[in-house]
């Protein structure tokens, strides 16, 4: 059975007057999947969530979701989604309860306030203001706002960014349990370790363009060198011969004296480099193996850093 | 879901301290500071007179002055004390009677005169006092020489309508609060709204623009009906305001004029960066208003060139139209120029709102 596909973008372009914010970017989204869209600030992230969302209109290309064409039928789309934009507020002088119902009723079905507010943890905070929040509460609620209508799908832009390494795992269990509940999650993020986490698929951004979108498993595998070797040795070690190894495509210092060997698969390479180390003599302080994360496809991909 | 719109704008204003300080307890202010002074009480003329007779006429002329209402007659101070005080503000006037004045006068070979002193920093009053003391004087003179006065006169006073400085200012504190509140209001939420991205969030929704608008000016427009009514309330029961015309005219005229205030609030809101800046906005709007529309002071008194600009500001025609039904008791439809005015206003600021508005 093929997968119903719940989010569609075609050949999507957005200019603002000669700068270009989103270059032709196509993709979909299954029904059930969490979806990453991962890039540096200015990739045009927001951009293409916004244009799904109906907020912004395409210069050319289209986008569908659940079939229908948002940009045609913008109530019909913004009536079944759910959307947390990026730093948002709400009214000061609503309570949590009050804000959750009065949006509620600006869509034909909607989820009981106390039960968004207990799903969330923030039950006793009901009669609060979004003022008495802490930075992690003011998150979580503003996705609790953006579940009010029950949606089939989900657009978290930037969930995360500027919580605290505490309040961002309380997130990210949020977002699995969003997951859990059976919608799509659509979200954006320039944390690797978030959407190698959470994301069934990444789509890497650079420039306004795709340049890579898979699962983030196979990003790292089919990367030229998917693993990296650290070493710390008693000596100096002599670059060139560990780069002569097998299956190592380069080597560089670290800090503290540590040696990092880029290489293509280590069922090859360490058994050549412990060969090597006996004859030689040398004795290792401290051997590790690191497989390469979405930031390593990332600066190969782009040549950047994902952050400054 | 339009009600449960208006209920929630409802809800956030009344919760907004500051906005209801606005909104009312500063017309309240000024409502409060004009009702305790009283502007329309005539200041009391104080006279020392120097009684250098200390005769007949001459007490007879002291008692007499003491009765008029208003008059305070001083005798103790001697002529030069006397002179010191009408030179430094102290009395209004000194009058000099001479030595022997009933002896001279009955002999009657020439008059003897009476120097009334008078500081001619306040000439109207000089003026119409002097007129009271001669008066006093020429009836002495018929007394003294027998003759019978020939013609009088019967003042009656005809029952008028009562209408004090006080009553003119409370329509204008009215206009003025409903004015500062919508201006300064509507700016600071549209600026808040957009700044906080509360319009961006409400437009992922499925709500129709047009209804959340519909909303948020309904409750402005049943706020400042409910604020007139308080500014009126207040001035009629605490401080016996006058209202002799129709009530209801004047929240009539609160509606349209309303309407304008909130389109230039939503301009403020448009051309704000933030809050602090609508509120800046919003008060460089509304204070030249408040002085030149006549909320204070009479727009006649200004230079002729300025008086006619003022008056087509929206609050001008406002201010005369509600003074009109209210102290003059005439129907609302007697102030056609001034609905003129006011519906003019509504249509160029709708205009101008929709076209400058922005979300974000």
């Amino acid at each position: 059975m093929p997968m119903e596909k719940v989010i569609q973008v075609e050949n999507l372009v957005r200019r603002y007057g000669s700068l270009v914010a989103v270059n032709g970017v196509s993709f979909e989204v299954d029904r059930g999947e969490v979806f990453g869209i991962l890039g540096p600030n200015g990739a045009g992230k927001t951009t293409i969530l916004e244009t799904i969302e109906g907020l912004q209109r395409p210069t050319s290309g289209r986008t569908l979701v659940l079939g229908m064409e948002t940009y045609k039928e913008p109530l019909k789309v913004k009536a079944r989604i759910g959307v947390q934009l990026q730093a948002s507020a709400y009214f000061d002088y609503l309570t949590l309860t009050e804000i959750l119902e009065l949006f509620g009723r600006l869509y034909p079905q909607r989820i009981p306030a106390r039960h968004l507010l207990e799903q969330t943890g923030l039950a006793e905070k009901a009669n609060a203001t979004v003022s008495k929040l802490s930075g992690g509460q003011k998150q979580r609620f503003t996705i609790a706002a953006a579940l009010v209508n029950d949606p089939e799908v989900v657009f978290l832009d930037e969930p995360t960014t500027g919580l605290d390494p505490q309040a961002r795992r309380q997130l990210w269990e949020f977002i699995q349990q969003i997951h859990r509940e059976g919608r799509t999650v659509i979200l954006t993020t320039h944390f690797m370790e978030e959407a190698e986490l959470l994301c069934q698929r990444v789509a890497i951004l650079d420039k306004g363009k795709i340049v890579a979108l898979d699962t983030p498993a196979h990003l790292v595998r089919n990367l030229p060198a998917p693993y990296e070797i650290k070493l710390l040795a008693e000596g100096p070690l002599p670059a060139h011969e560990l780069e002569a190894l097998d299956g190592v495509v380069a080597t560089y210092k670290g800090e503290d004296g540590f040696h990092f060997l880029k290489c293509t698969d280590t069922s090859q390479t360490l058994p050549a480099l412990l060969r090597w180390a006996e004859s030689r003599s040398v004795r290792f302080q401290q051997l590790q193996v690191v497989p390469a994360t979405l930031e390593d496809v990332f600066l190969t991909l782009t040549g950047n850093q994902l952050r400054d | 879901m339009f009600f449960h719109l208006l209920l929630a704008d409802l809800k956030m204003i009344a919760r907004n301290r500051q906005a209801l300080f606005w909104a009312l307890a500063f017309p309240l202010i000024f409502v409060v500071v004009f009702g305790l002074f009283d502007l329309d009480r005539p200041r009391t003329i104080r006279i020392a007179v120097v009684d250098q007779a200390q005769d007949k006429i001459s007490k007879g002329l002291i008692l007499g002055l003491a009765q008029i209402e208003l008059v305070h007659v001083v005798t103790s101070l001697p002529e030069a004390e006397a002179r010191r005080a009408l030179l430094n503000g102290g009395l209004g006037f000194v009058l000099i009677i001479p030595p022997d004045l009933t002896a001279r006068a009955q002999q009657g070979a020439e008059p003897v005169p009476l120097t009334l002193l008078h500081s001619q920093s306040q000439p109207e009053v000089s003026h119409q006092f002097s007129g009271v003391i001669r008066q006093f004087v020429d009836s002495a003179n018929l007394e003294l020489n027998n003759a019978k006065p020939r013609l009088a006169m019967n003042l009656e006073g005809v029952e008028s309508q009562d209408i004090t400085y006080f009553d003119g200012v409370l329509p204008g504190l009215v206009g003025m609060g409903i004015m500062t509140f919508s201006v300064i209001g509507m700016g600071s939420v549209i600026a808040v709204y957009r700044e906080n991205r509360i319009f961006k969030r409400l437009l992922t929704t499925p709500l129709r623009v047009s209804l959340f608008f519909a909303a948020q000016i309904t409750a402005r427009l049943l706020l400042s009906l409910v604020q007139a009514l308080i500014i009126f309330a207040a001035g009629i029961f605490l401080f016996d305001a006058h209202v002799y015309g129709s009530l209801l005219w004047a929240l009539v005229l609160v509606l349209p004029a309303n309407i304008i205030f909130l389109n230039l609030g939503f301009l403020v809101g448009a051309f704000a960066k933030n809050v602090e800046a609508a509120a800046s906005l919003g008060n460089l709007m509304t204070v030249p208003m408040m002085f030149f529309s006549g909320v204070f002071f009479p727009t006649d008194s200004l230079p002729k060139a300025l008086a006619w600009v003022v008056g087509y500001l929206p609050l001008s025609p406002l201010l005369d139209a509600m003074r009109g039904v209210l102290l003059e008791s005439q129907p609302l439809w007697e102030f056609p120029g001034e609905l003129a005015i006011l519906g003019a206003w509504v249509v160029v600021s709708s205009v101008l709102a929709v076209r400058f508005f922005r979300f974000e």
